[in-house]
């Protein structure tokens, strides 16, 4: 019992190494095509916002409406 | 005057019918294609122009012209994501279920034809012997566990939105399938190490020898009540060993083929290695799914080698009588199986 407590614990530990590895070393889609003659707008989390349900809503006029992107604004490069 | 008035709706029908189809006769001439595709002269008007068949001729794919750097993006048809896509959404699904519904229903024949393996009761000396040190069973357990959840978040790919969506609703599905793809991305790779070090550890005793063809010839104790010679592993667990070494390198392979896109392969090549990764993962998941059959509730005994790592004498004489014999030559005073003793010698 003690060699597969230790065996899940150490395939835990290693997913996290993993993860850490793998994600130092992507960029978002913004930040990795962006290039001085190109500029690639930030998205955001989510395309199509925060309060998208699934059921797009006309009379929503509010600045968080779906279709908005949120996020942190990004920083374009210009030429 | 009633008269005039029928006389004048005549002449305007009349003149209707005669000037309506010249009015019409512009539009016709300029656009002189029949229902059929074909013009009133029996020429194909787009016959010359240029089409998804010509295209085709000069390249396996066709691409526009795109100004941003990933010249990826210029694809807008190729074929072989039709193909893929086929495979994919429509062949894989069946090939998985086929293969591993058809594994369990096999099992679960074979556990009513044979019922469980038991060892006799007559021979159970009482003493033990340690057949898995704790360095074994925790690569052992590492792997194992790595390589459920791989399986279920794999089969998730597959089936998830088929089965598990319509029970629990696209949201939940979403979450857990997120979910379940950072573990598939992260605990392939306590995986991969699992399988390096159980190959590199066992590897001395799974090398195949005359006794193993015996082993086969004989039914490997499947078949009749008598158990066929066997050094530490039989043909059957020396099967699982490759099946292991040899799918989890190919899983491995394939898999980070696709955990870096692009790196060294186009997009024809990750598909490929796609349908690899997925095929051989079924069959895999199904090998397992017997491995775990026959050391749990398939022989009576066999869990004991991996859950505490000691086996009964009796039994190891029993299915693993060459290892035995080994064991005893080794430790001639007896540490190896010193009945009731607390912490045996390890076997290596």
């Amino acid at each position: 019992m003690r060699a597969f407590i230790v065996a899940v614990i150490a395939a835990i530990g290693l997913g996290v190494a993993a993860m850490y590895a793998l994600t130092a070393n992507q960029k978002f889609a913004y930040q990795a095509f962006a290039t001085t003659g190109a500029r690639v707008s930030e998205p955001g989390a989510n395309l199509v916002g925060e309060k998208w349900t699934g059921n797009p809503s006309t009379n929503d006029t509010s600045e968080s409406a779906h279709g908005k992107a949120t996020g942190e604004p990004s920083h374009p490069k210009r030429s | 005057m009633r008269r005039a008035v029928t006389l004048l709706s005549t002449l305007v029908l009349a003149t209707t019918l005669l000037v309506a189809p010249g009015a019409f006769a512009p539009v016709q001439a300029q656009n002189p294609i029949t229902k059929d595709g074909q013009n009133p002269m029996g020429a194909k008007p787009t016959a010359d122009s240029v089409n998804e068949e010509f295209l085709f001729k000069n390249a396996d794919k066709i691409t526009g012209r795109v100004s941003i750097p990933d010249k990826k993006s210029q694809n807008l048809i190729q074929p072989q994501g039709r193909e893929y896509q086929s495979f994919r959404e429509g062949y894989l699904p069946w090939i998985g279920a086929a293969f591993i519904l058809g594994m369990i229903g096999a099992l679960g024949a074979f556990f009513l034809w044979r019922g469980r393996i038991l060892t006799d009761d007559t021979q159970e000396s009482g003493r033990k012997i340690l057949r898995f040190n704790a360095f074994e069973r925790f690569t052992h357990w590492m792997t194992a566990v790595c390589f459920i959840i791989l399986s279920l978040s794999g089969l998730n790919y597959i089936f998830g939105k088929r089965l598990l969506m319509p029970l629990i609703g696209p949201e939940a599905f979403g979450a857990l399938a997120q979910w379940a793809k950072y573990a598939h991305v992260y605990l392939a790779w306590p995986f991969m190490f699992g399988v390096t070090m159980m190959f590199v550890v066992w590897i001395k005793d799974n090398i195949p020898n005359r006794i193993d063809w015996a082993w086969i010839k004989a039914g490997g104790g499947f078949i009749g009540k008598k158990h066929p010679h066997a050094a530490r592993f039989n043909a059957g667990q020396k099967g699982v060993f490759w099946m292991v070494a040899g799918f989890g390198a190919a899983m491995g392979v394939t898999g980070v083929m696709m955990l870096f896109p692009f790196a060294l392969l186009d997009i024809n090549g990750m598909q490929v290695m796609q349908v690899i990764h997925s095929l051989i993962g079924i069959v895999f998941i199904a090998g397992i799914l017997a491995h775990i059959y026959i050391g749990t509730l398939g022989m009576k005994g066999a869990y004991d080698a991996m859950g505490s790592g000691k086996v009964d004498l009796a039994w190891a004489r029993a299915h693993h009588d060459l290892w035995v014999e080994q064991e005893q030559a080794k430790t001639l005073s007896g540490p190896q199986i010193g009945g009731g003793r607390r912490h045996p010698a390890p076997a290596e």
